[in-house]
Protein backbone atom coordinates (compact mmCIF):
# COMPACT_ATOMS: atom_id res chain seq x y z
CA UNK A 1 0.00 0.00 0.00
CA UNK A 2 1.39 3.43 -0.92
CA UNK A 3 1.94 6.17 1.65
CA UNK A 4 -0.91 8.22 0.17
CA UNK A 5 -3.24 5.21 0.42
CA UNK A 6 -2.16 4.68 4.05
CA UNK A 7 -2.87 8.32 4.92
CA UNK A 8 -6.30 8.19 3.27
CA UNK A 9 -7.14 4.92 5.05
CA UNK A 10 -6.11 6.34 8.42
CA UNK A 11 -8.16 9.48 7.82
CA UNK A 12 -11.26 7.42 7.12
CA UNK A 13 -10.48 5.30 10.16
CA UNK A 14 -10.61 8.55 12.15
CA UNK A 15 -13.96 9.59 10.66
CA UNK A 16 -15.33 6.08 11.27
CA UNK A 17 -14.13 6.40 14.87
CA UNK A 18 -16.22 9.57 15.23
CA UNK A 19 -19.27 7.73 13.89
CA UNK A 20 -18.46 4.79 16.17
CA UNK A 21 -18.31 7.14 19.19
CA UNK A 22 -21.70 8.46 18.13
CA UNK A 23 -23.12 4.91 18.13
CA UNK A 24 -21.38 4.27 21.47
CA UNK A 25 -23.10 7.29 23.06
CA UNK A 26 -26.52 5.61 22.79
CA UNK A 27 -25.23 2.05 23.37
CA UNK A 28 -23.83 3.38 26.66
CA UNK A 29 -27.44 3.93 27.76
CA UNK A 30 -28.56 0.53 26.48
CA UNK A 31 -29.93 1.66 23.11
CA UNK A 32 -28.75 0.27 19.77
CA UNK A 33 -29.16 3.03 17.21
CA UNK A 34 -27.91 3.57 13.65
CA UNK A 35 -29.39 7.08 13.66
CA UNK A 36 -25.85 8.65 13.72
CA UNK A 37 -25.62 7.90 9.98
CA UNK A 38 -28.79 9.95 9.44
CA UNK A 39 -27.49 12.73 11.72
CA UNK A 40 -24.24 12.70 9.70
CA UNK A 41 -26.14 12.93 6.42
CA UNK A 42 -28.22 15.91 7.61
CA UNK A 43 -25.10 17.70 8.92
CA UNK A 44 -23.10 17.03 5.75
CA UNK A 45 -25.79 18.02 3.22
CA UNK A 46 -26.75 21.12 5.20
CA UNK A 47 -23.09 22.13 5.31
CA UNK A 48 -22.72 21.44 1.58
CA UNK A 49 -25.83 23.44 0.71
CA UNK A 50 -25.04 26.45 2.92
CA UNK A 51 -21.37 26.52 1.87
CA UNK A 52 -22.46 26.55 -1.78
CA UNK A 53 -25.26 29.12 -1.44
CA UNK A 54 -24.33 31.55 1.33
CA UNK A 55 -20.61 30.73 1.63
CA UNK A 56 -20.83 29.31 5.16
CA UNK A 57 -17.35 29.00 6.64
CA UNK A 58 -16.12 25.43 7.33
CA UNK A 59 -15.79 26.05 11.09
CA UNK A 60 -19.37 27.34 11.29
CA UNK A 61 -20.37 24.34 9.17
CA UNK A 62 -18.88 22.03 11.79
CA UNK A 63 -20.60 23.90 14.63
CA UNK A 64 -23.87 23.76 12.68
CA UNK A 65 -23.39 20.01 12.16
CA UNK A 66 -22.96 19.52 15.92
CA UNK A 67 -25.97 21.68 16.87
CA UNK A 68 -28.22 20.25 14.17
CA UNK A 69 -27.19 16.71 15.09
CA UNK A 70 -27.87 17.30 18.79
CA UNK A 71 -31.31 18.78 18.03
CA UNK A 72 -32.14 15.86 15.75
CA UNK A 73 -30.91 13.48 18.46
CA UNK A 74 -33.37 14.99 20.94
CA UNK A 75 -36.18 14.85 18.37
CA UNK A 76 -35.37 11.22 17.49
CA UNK A 77 -35.32 10.27 21.17
CA UNK A 78 -38.68 11.94 21.73
CA UNK A 79 -40.14 9.92 18.85
CA UNK A 80 -38.62 6.48 19.31
CA UNK A 81 -37.53 6.12 22.93
CA UNK A 82 -40.80 4.48 23.97
CA UNK A 83 -40.13 1.56 21.64
CA UNK A 84 -38.66 -1.68 22.94
CA UNK A 85 -35.04 -2.56 22.15
CA UNK A 86 -35.15 -4.22 18.71
CA UNK A 87 -38.08 -2.11 17.47
CA UNK A 88 -36.09 0.98 18.42
CA UNK A 89 -33.07 -0.31 16.48
CA UNK A 90 -35.30 -1.01 13.47
CA UNK A 91 -36.74 2.50 13.66
CA UNK A 92 -33.24 4.01 13.48
CA UNK A 93 -32.33 1.76 10.53
CA UNK A 94 -35.50 3.07 8.87
CA UNK A 95 -34.17 6.61 9.41
CA UNK A 96 -31.07 5.72 7.39
CA UNK A 97 -33.23 4.34 4.58
CA UNK A 98 -35.50 7.41 4.67
CA UNK A 99 -32.41 9.63 4.60
CA UNK A 100 -31.34 8.19 1.24
CA UNK A 101 -34.83 8.70 -0.21
CA UNK A 102 -34.75 12.33 0.96
CA UNK A 103 -31.29 12.89 -0.55
CA UNK A 104 -32.42 11.51 -3.90
CA UNK A 105 -35.66 13.52 -3.96
CA UNK A 106 -34.70 16.87 -2.43
CA UNK A 107 -32.71 17.67 -5.58
CA UNK A 108 -32.44 21.42 -5.03
CA UNK A 109 -30.87 20.98 -1.60
CA UNK A 110 -28.82 17.81 -2.03
CA UNK A 111 -28.08 17.56 -5.74
CA UNK A 112 -30.30 14.47 -5.96
CA UNK A 113 -28.85 11.28 -7.42
CA UNK A 114 -25.86 13.24 -8.77
CA UNK A 115 -24.86 14.41 -5.29
CA UNK A 116 -23.12 17.65 -4.40
CA UNK A 117 -19.64 19.08 -3.89
CA UNK A 118 -18.47 20.11 -0.43
CA UNK A 119 -15.52 22.36 0.56
CA UNK A 120 -12.56 20.36 1.83
CA UNK A 121 -10.91 22.80 4.26
CA UNK A 122 -11.84 20.69 7.28
CA UNK A 123 -10.44 17.53 5.71
CA UNK A 124 -7.11 17.77 7.53
CA UNK A 125 -5.39 15.79 10.27
CA UNK A 126 -5.62 18.76 12.60
CA UNK A 127 -9.41 19.01 12.44
CA UNK A 128 -9.86 15.24 12.52
CA UNK A 129 -7.65 14.69 15.56
CA UNK A 130 -9.18 17.79 17.18
CA UNK A 131 -12.69 16.36 16.78
CA UNK A 132 -11.62 12.95 18.11
CA UNK A 133 -9.83 14.47 21.10
CA UNK A 134 -12.86 16.62 22.00
CA UNK A 135 -15.27 13.64 21.62
CA UNK A 136 -12.98 11.34 23.63
CA UNK A 137 -12.47 14.01 26.30
CA UNK A 138 -16.21 14.61 26.68
CA UNK A 139 -16.93 10.88 27.06
CA UNK A 140 -14.00 10.34 29.44
CA UNK A 141 -15.13 13.25 31.65
CA UNK A 142 -18.71 11.98 31.65
CA UNK A 143 -17.64 8.43 32.57
CA UNK A 144 -17.75 8.87 36.37
CA UNK A 145 -20.19 11.78 36.40
CA UNK A 146 -23.80 11.60 37.59
CA UNK A 147 -24.89 10.96 34.00
CA UNK A 148 -22.13 8.42 33.32
CA UNK A 149 -22.85 6.28 36.38
CA UNK A 150 -26.57 6.39 35.57
CA UNK A 151 -25.89 5.42 31.93
CA UNK A 152 -23.82 2.42 33.12
CA UNK A 153 -26.62 1.40 35.47
CA UNK A 154 -29.34 1.73 32.80
CA UNK A 155 -27.28 -0.29 30.30
CA UNK A 156 -26.61 -3.10 32.79
CA UNK A 157 -30.07 -3.34 34.39
CA UNK A 158 -32.65 -0.66 33.60
CA UNK A 159 -35.14 -2.04 36.14
CA UNK A 160 -32.65 -1.87 39.03
CA UNK A 161 -31.50 1.56 37.84
CA UNK A 162 -35.08 2.78 38.19
CA UNK A 163 -35.20 1.75 41.85
CA UNK A 164 -32.19 4.02 42.38
CA UNK A 165 -34.28 6.95 41.15
CA UNK A 166 -32.85 6.94 37.62
CA UNK A 167 -35.27 7.54 34.75
CA UNK A 168 -33.95 5.39 31.86
CA UNK A 169 -35.74 7.48 29.22
CA UNK A 170 -34.20 10.69 30.50
CA UNK A 171 -30.72 9.15 30.43
CA UNK A 172 -31.33 7.70 26.96
CA UNK A 173 -32.52 11.11 25.73
CA UNK A 174 -29.19 12.63 26.83
CA UNK A 175 -27.41 9.72 25.12
CA UNK A 176 -29.23 10.55 21.87
CA UNK A 177 -28.30 14.24 22.12
CA UNK A 178 -24.60 13.39 22.56
CA UNK A 179 -24.88 10.84 19.76
CA UNK A 180 -26.48 13.46 17.52
CA UNK A 181 -23.73 16.01 18.20
CA UNK A 182 -20.98 13.48 17.40
CA UNK A 183 -22.88 12.13 14.39
CA UNK A 184 -23.39 15.62 12.95
CA UNK A 185 -19.67 16.41 13.35
CA UNK A 186 -18.71 13.05 11.82
CA UNK A 187 -20.93 13.78 8.80
CA UNK A 188 -19.31 17.18 8.19
CA UNK A 189 -15.83 15.63 8.55
CA UNK A 190 -16.70 12.75 6.20
CA UNK A 191 -18.00 15.25 3.62
CA UNK A 192 -14.88 17.42 3.99
CA UNK A 193 -12.54 14.50 3.33
CA UNK A 194 -14.53 13.19 0.37
CA UNK A 195 -15.36 16.69 -0.97
CA UNK A 196 -18.28 15.05 -2.70
CA UNK A 197 -21.36 13.46 -1.12
CA UNK A 198 -24.18 11.53 -2.75
CA UNK A 199 -27.13 9.29 -1.85
CA UNK A 200 -24.86 6.34 -0.97
CA UNK A 201 -22.33 8.24 1.17
CA UNK A 202 -24.40 7.95 4.34
CA UNK A 203 -26.12 4.65 3.86
CA UNK A 204 -26.45 1.28 5.56
CA UNK A 205 -22.91 0.16 4.69
CA UNK A 206 -21.40 2.99 6.75
CA UNK A 207 -23.80 2.17 9.59
CA UNK A 208 -22.91 -1.51 9.70
CA UNK A 209 -19.16 -0.88 9.40
CA UNK A 210 -19.18 1.56 12.32
CA UNK A 211 -21.46 -0.69 14.37
CA UNK A 212 -19.04 -3.58 13.72
CA UNK A 213 -16.20 -1.30 14.83
CA UNK A 214 -17.99 -0.68 18.16
CA UNK A 215 -18.58 -4.42 18.65
CA UNK A 216 -14.96 -5.20 17.80
CA UNK A 217 -13.46 -2.46 19.97
CA UNK A 218 -15.93 -2.76 22.80
CA UNK A 219 -19.07 -0.90 23.79
CA UNK A 220 -18.19 -0.65 27.48
CA UNK A 221 -15.47 2.00 27.37
CA UNK A 222 -15.17 5.11 25.23
CA UNK A 223 -11.76 3.97 23.90
CA UNK A 224 -13.33 0.80 22.47
CA UNK A 225 -15.03 2.39 19.44
CA UNK A 226 -11.85 4.29 18.52
CA UNK A 227 -9.70 1.13 18.66
CA UNK A 228 -12.41 -0.85 16.84
CA UNK A 229 -12.77 1.73 14.06
CA UNK A 230 -9.02 1.89 13.46
CA UNK A 231 -8.65 -1.93 13.39
CA UNK A 232 -11.78 -2.45 11.31
CA UNK A 233 -10.79 0.18 8.72
CA UNK A 234 -7.12 -0.70 8.41
CA UNK A 235 -7.38 -4.50 8.51
CA UNK A 236 -9.36 -4.92 5.24
CA UNK A 237 -6.81 -2.70 3.46
CA UNK A 238 -3.93 -4.82 4.77
CA UNK A 239 -5.72 -8.04 3.91
CA UNK A 240 -6.55 -6.83 0.39
CA UNK A 241 -2.90 -7.27 -0.63
CA UNK A 242 -2.88 -10.89 0.58
CA UNK A 243 -6.47 -12.07 0.22
CA UNK A 244 -7.66 -10.03 -2.76
CA UNK A 245 -11.45 -10.14 -2.98
CA UNK A 246 -11.71 -12.34 0.11
CA UNK A 247 -10.62 -9.62 2.56
CA UNK A 248 -14.21 -8.98 3.67
CA UNK A 249 -14.66 -12.68 4.42
CA UNK A 250 -11.67 -12.55 6.77
CA UNK A 251 -12.88 -9.40 8.53
CA UNK A 252 -16.34 -10.98 8.87
CA UNK A 253 -14.85 -14.14 10.39
CA UNK A 254 -12.71 -11.99 12.70
CA UNK A 255 -15.83 -10.19 13.91
CA UNK A 256 -17.59 -13.50 14.63
CA UNK A 257 -14.52 -14.77 16.52
CA UNK A 258 -14.42 -11.57 18.59
CA UNK A 259 -18.15 -11.85 19.40
CA UNK A 260 -17.71 -15.48 20.52
CA UNK A 261 -14.46 -15.23 22.47
CA UNK A 262 -14.31 -11.56 23.54
CA UNK A 263 -17.99 -10.59 23.60
CA UNK A 264 -17.30 -7.28 25.34
CA UNK A 265 -14.76 -6.26 22.69
CA UNK A 266 -11.03 -5.58 22.66
CA UNK A 267 -11.18 -2.76 25.24
CA UNK A 268 -12.84 -4.31 28.27
CA UNK A 269 -12.24 -2.98 31.76
CA UNK A 270 -14.24 -5.85 33.27
CA UNK A 271 -11.79 -8.41 31.87
CA UNK A 272 -8.88 -6.49 33.40
CA UNK A 273 -10.67 -6.36 36.75
CA UNK A 274 -11.48 -10.08 36.62
CA UNK A 275 -7.83 -10.90 35.93
CA UNK A 276 -6.81 -8.67 38.83
CA UNK A 277 -9.33 -10.42 41.10
CA UNK A 278 -7.91 -13.81 40.08
CA UNK A 279 -4.35 -12.69 40.76
CA UNK A 280 -5.49 -11.44 44.19
CA UNK A 281 -7.11 -14.79 44.97
CA UNK A 282 -3.89 -16.67 44.20
CA UNK A 283 -1.14 -14.51 45.71
CA UNK A 284 2.30 -16.15 45.89
CA UNK A 285 2.79 -17.24 49.48
CA UNK A 286 5.99 -16.53 51.37
CA UNK A 287 8.17 -19.62 51.53
CA UNK A 288 6.10 -21.41 48.90
CA UNK A 289 8.59 -22.88 46.43
CA UNK A 290 5.93 -23.72 43.89
CA UNK A 291 5.10 -20.03 43.53
CA UNK A 292 8.67 -19.15 42.61
CA UNK A 293 9.95 -19.29 39.06
CA UNK A 294 11.70 -22.56 38.50
CA UNK A 295 15.02 -22.70 36.72
CA UNK A 296 15.02 -24.89 33.56
CA UNK A 297 17.81 -27.18 34.81
CA UNK A 298 15.72 -28.03 37.93
CA UNK A 299 12.82 -29.14 35.75
CA UNK A 300 14.90 -31.38 33.52
CA UNK A 301 17.03 -32.84 36.31
CA UNK B 1 -62.78 -14.86 48.79
CA UNK B 2 -59.88 -14.34 51.14
CA UNK B 3 -60.09 -15.68 54.65
CA UNK B 4 -60.38 -13.16 57.47
CA UNK B 5 -57.05 -11.88 58.78
CA UNK B 6 -56.18 -12.44 62.41
CA UNK B 7 -54.40 -9.61 64.19
CA UNK B 8 -52.80 -9.68 67.59
CA UNK B 9 -54.15 -6.83 69.72
CA UNK B 10 -50.65 -5.90 70.95
CA UNK B 11 -48.91 -6.23 67.64
CA UNK B 12 -48.65 -2.55 66.89
CA UNK B 13 -49.62 -2.96 63.26
CA UNK B 14 -52.02 -0.03 63.57
CA UNK B 15 -50.06 3.24 63.49
CA UNK B 16 -50.32 5.95 66.11
CA UNK B 17 -53.32 8.23 65.68
CA UNK B 18 -52.41 11.31 63.67
CA UNK B 19 -49.03 9.99 62.54
CA UNK B 20 -49.06 8.58 59.00
CA UNK B 21 -47.72 5.07 58.47
CA UNK B 22 -44.36 4.83 56.78
CA UNK B 23 -45.97 2.42 54.33
CA UNK B 24 -49.70 1.96 54.01
CA UNK B 25 -50.95 -0.85 51.79
CA UNK B 26 -54.73 -1.08 51.48
CA UNK B 27 -56.71 -3.84 49.74
CA UNK B 28 -53.89 -4.59 47.33
CA UNK B 29 -54.89 -7.08 44.64
CA UNK B 30 -52.97 -8.48 41.69
CA UNK B 31 -53.80 -11.29 39.26
CA UNK B 32 -51.62 -12.86 36.57
CA UNK B 33 -54.04 -14.35 34.07
CA UNK B 34 -56.26 -16.65 36.07
CA UNK B 35 -53.95 -16.72 39.09
CA UNK B 36 -54.71 -14.34 41.94
CA UNK B 37 -51.20 -13.67 43.22
CA UNK B 38 -52.23 -11.11 45.85
CA UNK B 39 -55.76 -10.75 47.15
CA UNK B 40 -57.01 -7.75 49.15
CA UNK B 41 -53.90 -7.45 51.26
CA UNK B 42 -53.71 -4.64 53.81
CA UNK B 43 -50.52 -3.85 55.71
CA UNK B 44 -49.73 -0.77 57.80
CA UNK B 45 -46.11 -0.31 58.75
CA UNK B 46 -45.39 2.47 61.27
CA UNK B 47 -42.20 4.50 61.01
CA UNK B 48 -38.97 3.10 62.47
CA UNK B 49 -40.27 -0.43 62.40
CA UNK B 50 -38.71 -3.68 61.24
CA UNK B 51 -41.64 -5.47 59.65
CA UNK B 52 -41.42 -8.96 58.22
CA UNK B 53 -43.55 -10.46 55.47
CA UNK B 54 -43.67 -14.22 55.87
CA UNK B 55 -45.24 -17.10 54.06
CA UNK B 56 -44.42 -20.23 52.10
CA UNK B 57 -43.23 -20.11 48.48
CA UNK B 58 -45.89 -18.70 46.17
CA UNK B 59 -47.61 -16.79 48.98
CA UNK B 60 -47.35 -13.50 47.06
CA UNK B 61 -44.73 -11.82 49.27
CA UNK B 62 -42.41 -10.71 46.47
CA UNK B 63 -45.41 -9.58 44.40
CA UNK B 64 -46.36 -7.24 47.26
CA UNK B 65 -42.81 -5.89 47.40
CA UNK B 66 -42.75 -5.49 43.61
CA UNK B 67 -45.97 -3.47 43.78
CA UNK B 68 -44.66 -1.24 46.58
CA UNK B 69 -41.50 -0.50 44.58
CA UNK B 70 -43.46 0.06 41.35
CA UNK B 71 -42.20 -2.93 39.37
CA UNK B 72 -45.75 -4.26 39.08
CA UNK B 73 -48.89 -2.17 38.98
CA UNK B 74 -51.72 -3.44 41.21
CA UNK B 75 -55.14 -4.28 39.76
CA UNK B 76 -56.82 -2.80 42.82
CA UNK B 77 -55.93 -1.13 46.09
CA UNK B 78 -53.60 1.66 47.07
CA UNK B 79 -50.09 2.16 48.38
CA UNK B 80 -48.88 5.27 50.15
CA UNK B 81 -45.50 6.18 51.59
CA UNK B 82 -45.48 8.65 54.49
CA UNK B 83 -48.96 9.77 53.43
CA UNK B 84 -48.05 10.28 49.74
CA UNK B 85 -50.03 8.13 47.32
CA UNK B 86 -47.56 6.21 45.12
CA UNK B 87 -49.96 3.75 43.46
CA UNK B 88 -49.36 3.68 39.71
CA UNK B 89 -46.06 5.56 39.84
CA UNK B 90 -43.01 4.16 38.06
CA UNK B 91 -40.12 2.73 40.13
CA UNK B 92 -37.90 5.81 39.69
CA UNK B 93 -40.70 8.08 40.91
CA UNK B 94 -41.30 5.84 43.92
CA UNK B 95 -37.56 5.87 44.65
CA UNK B 96 -37.82 9.67 44.84
CA UNK B 97 -40.37 9.19 47.64
CA UNK B 98 -37.63 7.49 49.64
CA UNK B 99 -38.22 3.81 48.86
CA UNK B 100 -35.20 1.61 48.09
CA UNK B 101 -34.95 -2.14 47.72
CA UNK B 102 -32.82 -5.24 47.33
CA UNK B 103 -33.64 -8.39 45.41
CA UNK B 104 -34.26 -12.07 46.06
CA UNK B 105 -31.75 -12.92 43.31
CA UNK B 106 -28.81 -10.55 43.69
CA UNK B 107 -28.80 -7.96 40.90
CA UNK B 108 -25.47 -6.14 40.83
CA UNK B 109 -24.25 -4.21 37.78
CA UNK B 110 -21.85 -6.31 35.69
CA UNK B 111 -18.37 -4.88 35.31
CA UNK B 112 -18.66 -2.38 38.19
CA UNK B 113 -16.37 -2.36 41.18
CA UNK B 114 -17.75 -2.49 44.71
CA UNK B 115 -17.28 1.27 45.14
CA UNK B 116 -18.81 2.11 41.73
CA UNK B 117 -21.84 -0.07 42.49
CA UNK B 118 -22.58 1.85 45.68
CA UNK B 119 -21.75 5.19 44.05
CA UNK B 120 -24.32 4.44 41.32
CA UNK B 121 -26.92 4.40 44.09
CA UNK B 122 -26.11 8.02 44.94
CA UNK B 123 -27.73 9.33 41.72
CA UNK B 124 -30.54 11.15 43.53
CA UNK B 125 -28.10 12.79 45.91
CA UNK B 126 -25.91 14.20 43.13
CA UNK B 127 -26.72 17.47 41.46
CA UNK B 128 -23.89 18.00 38.98
CA UNK B 129 -24.72 18.89 35.39
CA UNK B 130 -23.24 17.62 32.13
CA UNK B 131 -21.34 20.89 31.43
CA UNK B 132 -20.05 20.76 35.01
CA UNK B 133 -18.78 17.22 34.45
CA UNK B 134 -17.19 18.06 31.07
CA UNK B 135 -15.34 21.09 32.42
CA UNK B 136 -14.63 19.26 35.68
CA UNK B 137 -15.91 22.17 37.77
CA UNK B 138 -14.97 22.51 41.47
CA UNK B 139 -18.51 21.43 42.47
CA UNK B 140 -18.17 18.33 40.28
CA UNK B 141 -14.84 17.44 41.89
CA UNK B 142 -16.26 18.03 45.38
CA UNK B 143 -19.32 15.92 44.59
CA UNK B 144 -17.22 13.01 43.28
CA UNK B 145 -15.11 13.11 46.44
CA UNK B 146 -18.22 13.18 48.65
CA UNK B 147 -19.84 10.28 46.77
CA UNK B 148 -16.65 8.22 47.09
CA UNK B 149 -16.37 8.95 50.82
CA UNK B 150 -20.05 8.22 51.42
CA UNK B 151 -19.83 4.93 49.49
CA UNK B 152 -16.76 3.93 51.52
CA UNK B 153 -18.61 4.69 54.76
CA UNK B 154 -21.64 2.68 53.66
CA UNK B 155 -19.49 -0.30 52.72
CA UNK B 156 -17.92 -0.16 56.16
CA UNK B 157 -21.35 0.17 57.80
CA UNK B 158 -22.81 -2.90 56.06
CA UNK B 159 -19.64 -4.89 56.78
CA UNK B 160 -18.21 -5.50 53.32
CA UNK B 161 -14.71 -6.79 53.84
CA UNK B 162 -13.61 -6.80 50.18
CA UNK B 163 -11.43 -4.14 48.57
CA UNK B 164 -13.50 -1.21 47.21
CA UNK B 165 -11.88 -1.60 43.78
CA UNK B 166 -12.72 -5.31 43.54
CA UNK B 167 -15.21 -6.36 40.89
CA UNK B 168 -18.53 -6.63 42.78
CA UNK B 169 -19.59 -9.81 40.99
CA UNK B 170 -16.46 -11.64 42.21
CA UNK B 171 -17.30 -11.20 45.91
CA UNK B 172 -18.66 -13.91 48.16
CA UNK B 173 -22.43 -14.36 48.18
CA UNK B 174 -22.79 -12.69 51.57
CA UNK B 175 -20.68 -9.70 50.56
CA UNK B 176 -22.66 -9.29 47.32
CA UNK B 177 -25.84 -9.09 49.41
CA UNK B 178 -24.21 -6.46 51.62
CA UNK B 179 -23.09 -4.44 48.60
CA UNK B 180 -26.67 -4.54 47.33
CA UNK B 181 -27.87 -3.19 50.70
CA UNK B 182 -25.18 -0.47 50.61
CA UNK B 183 -26.28 0.53 47.08
CA UNK B 184 -29.88 0.83 48.28
CA UNK B 185 -28.74 2.86 51.32
CA UNK B 186 -26.82 5.22 49.02
CA UNK B 187 -30.18 6.55 47.82
CA UNK B 188 -30.70 7.71 51.44
CA UNK B 189 -34.10 6.06 51.67
CA UNK B 190 -36.76 6.40 54.33
CA UNK B 191 -38.11 2.92 53.63
CA UNK B 192 -35.91 -0.07 52.76
CA UNK B 193 -37.47 -3.18 51.22
CA UNK B 194 -35.35 -6.31 51.57
CA UNK B 195 -36.22 -9.50 49.71
CA UNK B 196 -34.65 -12.41 51.62
CA UNK B 197 -31.56 -10.47 52.76
CA UNK B 198 -30.00 -13.48 54.50
CA UNK B 199 -30.63 -16.09 51.80
CA UNK B 200 -27.53 -18.26 51.46
CA UNK B 201 -25.91 -16.90 54.63
CA UNK B 202 -24.87 -18.94 57.67
CA UNK B 203 -26.23 -18.22 61.18
CA UNK B 204 -23.41 -15.85 62.13
CA UNK B 205 -23.73 -13.83 58.93
CA UNK B 206 -27.53 -13.73 59.28
CA UNK B 207 -27.15 -12.43 62.81
CA UNK B 208 -24.81 -9.68 61.54
CA UNK B 209 -27.48 -8.66 59.03
CA UNK B 210 -30.03 -8.62 61.87
CA UNK B 211 -27.77 -6.31 63.88
CA UNK B 212 -27.40 -4.09 60.82
CA UNK B 213 -31.19 -3.89 60.50
CA UNK B 214 -31.43 -2.72 64.11
CA UNK B 215 -28.74 -0.12 63.47
CA UNK B 216 -30.57 1.14 60.38
CA UNK B 217 -33.86 1.32 62.23
CA UNK B 218 -32.06 3.27 64.93
CA UNK B 219 -30.98 5.80 62.33
CA UNK B 220 -34.63 6.41 61.41
CA UNK B 221 -35.24 3.92 58.63
CA UNK B 222 -38.37 1.80 58.26
CA UNK B 223 -37.57 -1.72 57.06
CA UNK B 224 -39.82 -4.27 55.41
CA UNK B 225 -38.28 -7.63 54.77
CA UNK B 226 -39.29 -10.93 53.30
CA UNK B 227 -37.54 -13.63 55.26
CA UNK B 228 -37.60 -17.39 55.70
CA UNK B 229 -35.15 -17.47 58.60
CA UNK B 230 -37.60 -17.70 61.52
CA UNK B 231 -34.90 -17.27 64.15
CA UNK B 232 -33.96 -13.93 62.56
CA UNK B 233 -37.61 -12.90 62.28
CA UNK B 234 -38.36 -13.67 65.90
CA UNK B 235 -35.22 -11.91 67.12
CA UNK B 236 -35.28 -8.76 65.01
CA UNK B 237 -38.77 -8.12 63.55
CA UNK B 238 -41.18 -6.15 65.71
CA UNK B 239 -44.19 -7.13 63.65
CA UNK B 240 -44.96 -9.49 60.81
CA UNK B 241 -47.59 -10.17 58.18
CA UNK B 242 -48.05 -13.82 57.23
CA UNK B 243 -49.38 -14.56 53.76
CA UNK B 244 -50.49 -17.72 52.02
CA UNK B 245 -51.78 -18.17 48.46
CA UNK B 246 -51.97 -14.41 47.99
CA UNK B 247 -54.11 -13.75 51.07
CA UNK B 248 -53.22 -12.40 54.48
CA UNK B 249 -53.32 -15.04 57.20
CA UNK B 250 -52.23 -13.17 60.31
CA UNK B 251 -50.56 -9.94 61.39
CA UNK B 252 -48.96 -9.05 64.65
CA UNK B 253 -45.98 -9.87 66.83
CA UNK B 254 -43.82 -12.63 65.33
CA UNK B 255 -44.16 -15.03 68.28
CA UNK B 256 -47.96 -14.65 68.29
CA UNK B 257 -48.30 -15.08 64.51
CA UNK B 258 -46.10 -18.16 64.37
CA UNK B 259 -48.26 -19.85 67.02
CA UNK B 260 -51.45 -19.51 64.97
CA UNK B 261 -52.84 -22.76 63.56
CA UNK B 262 -53.44 -21.15 60.12
CA UNK B 263 -49.82 -20.14 59.94
CA UNK B 264 -48.51 -23.54 61.06
CA UNK B 265 -50.76 -25.18 58.49
CA UNK B 266 -49.50 -22.90 55.72
CA UNK B 267 -45.91 -23.80 56.54
CA UNK B 268 -46.14 -27.45 57.57
CA UNK B 269 -49.47 -28.65 56.10
CA UNK B 270 -52.57 -29.92 57.93
CA UNK B 271 -52.24 -32.32 60.83
CA UNK B 272 -54.40 -34.80 58.90
CA UNK B 273 -52.04 -34.47 55.87
CA UNK B 274 -49.08 -35.25 58.08
CA UNK B 275 -50.84 -38.34 59.45
CA UNK B 276 -51.70 -39.51 55.92
CA UNK B 277 -48.07 -39.06 54.78
CA UNK B 278 -46.82 -41.03 57.78
CA UNK B 279 -49.27 -43.89 56.97
CA UNK B 280 -48.14 -43.94 53.32
CA UNK B 281 -44.49 -44.07 54.39
CA UNK B 282 -45.19 -46.97 56.71
CA UNK B 283 -47.09 -48.78 53.93
CA UNK B 284 -44.18 -48.30 51.49
CA UNK B 285 -41.70 -49.75 53.95
CA UNK B 286 -43.84 -52.89 54.18
CA UNK B 287 -44.59 -55.09 57.19
CA UNK B 288 -40.90 -55.60 57.96
CA UNK B 289 -40.01 -51.90 57.78
CA UNK B 290 -39.05 -50.05 60.89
Amino acid sequence: MSTTAWITTLQFAGVNALFALSIYATLWTGVLSLAPIFFGAVGAFTFGYLAGTVGLSPFLGLVLGVVLGAALGALTAALVIRLDSHYLAMATIAMVLIGRVLVVNLTELTGGAAGTLVPGELGTWLWLIGCLVVAGYVLARLAKSRFGMAADAVREDAAVAQTLGISPRRIQLVGFVISGAFGGAAGVMQASFLQYIGPDTFYTHLGFVTLAAVVLGGAFHWAGPIVGAIVFTILPELLKDVMGEYDRVVTGVLLVVIIIFVPRGLVDLRRVRLLRARSRQDPPRAGDDSARPTAPQEVTA
Amino acid sequence: MSSPTRSAPDAGVVPDAGAPSAVSIVDLTKSFGGLKAVSEVTIQVPTRRIHGILGPNGAGKTTVLNMVSGFIQPDKGSISVFGDEVTGLSPHQIARHGVARTYQNIRLFAGMTVLETVAAGAYLKRSSTIPGAIFFSPSERRERREVRDRATDLLRQVGVRAEPDALAETLSYGDQRRVEIARALATEPRVLLLDEPTAGMNDAESHEIGELLLELRGSGLTLILIEHNMRLVEEFCESVSVMNSGAMLAQGAPSWCLEQDDVKEAYFGKRSDAARIATLRRARRGPGGS
